[in-house]
């Protein structure tokens, strides 16, 4: 197994690189005056400055292979360029922003997956009473939802009406805290930091503004694993193996932990996979509609402007992202079942 | 035989309620089982045998499936009253049973050491430890070659066989009185049947239990029964020791099936097949459900069903016509010594 991980890390700058040329080609496809809009600030620039030199200036007008080759010297230097959306260089850009993602999804991943399984398995043992048809009513409008209609939703009722759940990452007394000398930022993760300073004034209001992005992106993944899990153990449970567990005087609450839950997981591995990306990756709608400065609003922004730097950037991230998950799938693959192995 | 019966088994039914209607899957079947004896139950797919074995254990999905009438007795309790609970400490303990599919039977995520260990830890006071050494043992005893490695193997790594012998192992961790094999050898090779079919005669004798053994082929009651139950639409049709059933068949049916059976030392060039098929479940014909493809079906047999008597010591059948398949043998013998 161990030779199987270090084989797709090693192809891993392979992948990248691909990624970058792919990328980088479509870029070039936007004409170099365009792309120069990156580096103008405001509109009374646009009247004094010589739009010619500028493009000579930054070698807009340059050969494809030109471009790309000073770009990826700077890569392989670990600089990313320069992001004007963000104001800063670009990996500083992504790694200042990192932290508010992960927060967000492993928030809610926990009761993403714990719950989708749980009620998936809960569902699938209450095959066609009212509790299954219940939970299926549930995870079909969970599932059909659009964020952007539930997330303003919650953010209208929660914030608007009741006023608990503020937008944002943290309030502006919590922000000065952490800026603070005596706040030590171990991990940038708000509520792991809060917890390590002791600070539970930062933790309470960390959570706080966590809760509804939380929220609105866990009711349409919880619905979503809820159902994969569901169809997944109704299967499993008609396996002959469940049967021959029976047939031993095995407790029905084990037959359905040990023997049906552990095979029926499978596929459900390959979802949460995909969440885990979408989650990492940055939720544009959810972090747009929160104001939650997360990658996936980053990524928005730098899109819109053209800033074609943090767009390049943020693809090598999602690359790499992708490849180390699809990884982790697959040895989770290999940790459940015993019958795949990994060659 | 007067020794005191080991299941008792009486009028039992089970039906499944469906939407498309009920399906009379075991209806109103009676037989018993003595210690140490092997009771064979054959027919063919769909008429039963499976179901009433599942009955036993009470492993019948509900719904749809439930017993709706009969008993089963067994060490002097009615099975089909005792609770799930009750139930749980006869599975794998005193009633055990192997499936037709050795190849899906297994868990597949845990190693074949975990699954006999568990009915074992379930029903015996042991440790882990133990419980592991008497997994091992058990392997050696089914004939599996380096058992102290099988034993931490996961299914998938065993042949079909092999994973026979193993579902064997399992069923037998506990010295059950009762082993129900559910067409144990259908799914494997002729020669790896041989085997099995050896091995459970062997074991039978070293564990002193009794063994139901379902099938549809003839050939392996021949090979293990003493009594054979023969099952036709959700009844018993004919009953009786197995030297019988095989020389003087007294139902159509059996006899239809003995005829369809090719015979090595017999040039034909036509195997004689009973016409028709399994009348559908869920709408049986009236009268004798065998009447759509019996030889000699009369209008009697279109209205009235025939019960299950014995016409003679301990042959109990169920048809209105013995005396003209007594006749259509006659013939058939005449035609032969013309020959």
């Amino acid at each position: 197994m161990m030779s199987y991980i270090a084989r797709r890390l090693l192809i891993l700058p392979v992948i990248l690189f691909g990624v970058s040329l792919l990328v980088f080609s479509m870029l070039m496809l936007i004409g170099p005056y365009k792309r120069l809009s990156t580096y103008i600030k405001s509109p009374a620039e646009l009247k004094t400055a010589n739009l010619d030199t500028l493009v000579d200036k930054y070698g807009l007008n340059d050969p494809f292979y030109v471009q790309y080759s000073r770009w990826i010297k700077g890569v392989l230097q670990g600089d990313f360029g320069w992001s004007e959306t963000a104001g800063q260089p670009v990996s500083k850009a992504i790694l200042s922003r990192f932290p508010a993602t992960l927060e967000l999804a492993l928030l809610a991943l926990i009761p993403v997956i714990m719950g989708g399984i749980n009620l998936g398995v809960f569902s699938a043992v209450h095959h066609n009473d009212p509790w299954d048809h219940i939970t299926r009513v549930f995870s079909i409008v969970g599932w059909s939802i659009p964020t952007f209609v539930f997330g303003l939703v919650v953010l209208m009722i929660f914030y608007g009406v009741l006023g608990w759940f503020p937008p944002g990452r943290l309030s502006v007394w919590a922000e000065d805290i952490i800026r603070s000398g005596e706040f030590i930022q171990y991990t940038h993760l708000n509520v792991i930091d809060g917890l390590l300073n002791g600070n539970l004034r930062v933790v309470g209001d960390a959570l706080r503004h966590l809760i509804a992005p939380v929220i609105s992106i866990s009711i349409l993944w919880w619905a979503y694993i809820l159902r994969i899990t569901r169809s997944s153990m109704l299967e499993t449970l008609r396996k002959d193996y469940i049967r021959t567990a029976r047939s031993k005087g095995v407790k029905e609450k084990l037959v359905i932990k040990k023997h049906a839950r552990k095979n029926a997981l499978i596929p459900v591995v390959t979802v949460a996979g995909f969440m885990v990306l979408g989650l990492l990756g940055g939720l544009v709608i959810t972090e747009t509609i929160f104001g939650y400065q997360g990658l996936g609003k980053f990524f928005a922004s730098a899109a819109s402007q053209l800033d074609y730097a943090a767009v390049l950037g943020l693809a090598l991230y999602f690359g790499f992202l992708l490849i180390i998950i699809n990884l982790c799938v697959d040895v989770s693959y290999a940790i459940i079942d015993p019958r795949i192995r990994l060659e | 035989m007067s020794k005191e019966k080991l299941i008792d088994v009486k009028n039992l039914a089970t039906y499944f309620h469906t939407e498309e209607g009920t399906v009379k899957a075991v209806d109103g079947v009676s037989f018993e089982i003595y210690p140490g004896e092997t009771l064979g139950v054959v027919g063919e797919s769909g008429c039963g045998k499976s179901v009433t074995s599942l009955s036993i254990m009470r492993l019948i999905e509900s719904p749809p499936g439930k017993i709706e009438r009969g008993e089963i007795i067994f060490n002097n309790k009615d099975l089909t009253k005792s609770t799930q609970k009750d139930m749980r400490k006869i599975r794998g303990n005193d009633i055990s049973m192997i499936f037709q599919e050795p190849m899906t039977s297994l868990n597949p995520v845990y190693t074949v050491g975990d699954q006999i260990m568990e009915a074992i830890l379930i029903h015996k006071d042991v440790n882990k430890k133990q419980a592991r050494q008497e997994a091992i043992d058990m392997l050696t005893k089914v004939g599996i070659p380096l058992p102290e490695q099988r034993v931490d193997e996961y299914p998938h790594q065993l042949s079909g066989g092999m994973r026979q012998r193993v579902m064997i192992a399992m069923a037998l961790s506990c010295d059950p009185q009762l082993l129900i094999a559910d067409e144990p050898t259908t799914a494997l090779d002729v020669t790896i049947q041989a085997q099995i079919l050896e091995l459970m005669n062997g074991l039978k004798d070293q564990f002193g239990m009794a063994i139901m053994m379902i099938t549809h082929d003839l050939g392996v009651i021949a090979e293990v029964s003493d009594r054979v139950a023969v099952m036709y639409a959700g009844k018993i049709v004919e009953y009786t020791d197995v030297e019988t059933l095989y020389a003087n068949p007294k139902h159509p049916y059996t006899w239809g099936l003995m005829h369809s059976i090719p015979h090595i030392e017999k040039d034909v060039d036509r195997l004689q097949a009973i016409p028709g098929s399994v009348p559908n479940p869920l709408d049986f014909p009236q009268g004798c459900k065998y009447n759509t493809r019996c030889p000699f079906a009369t209008d009697k047999c279109r209205e009235i069903e025939p019960e299950i008597e014995e016409i003679e010591e301990g042959h109990q059948v169920a048809c209105w016509h013995v005396d003209k398949l007594e006749e259509a043998k006659a013939k058939e013998k005449k035609k032969k010594e013309k020959k």
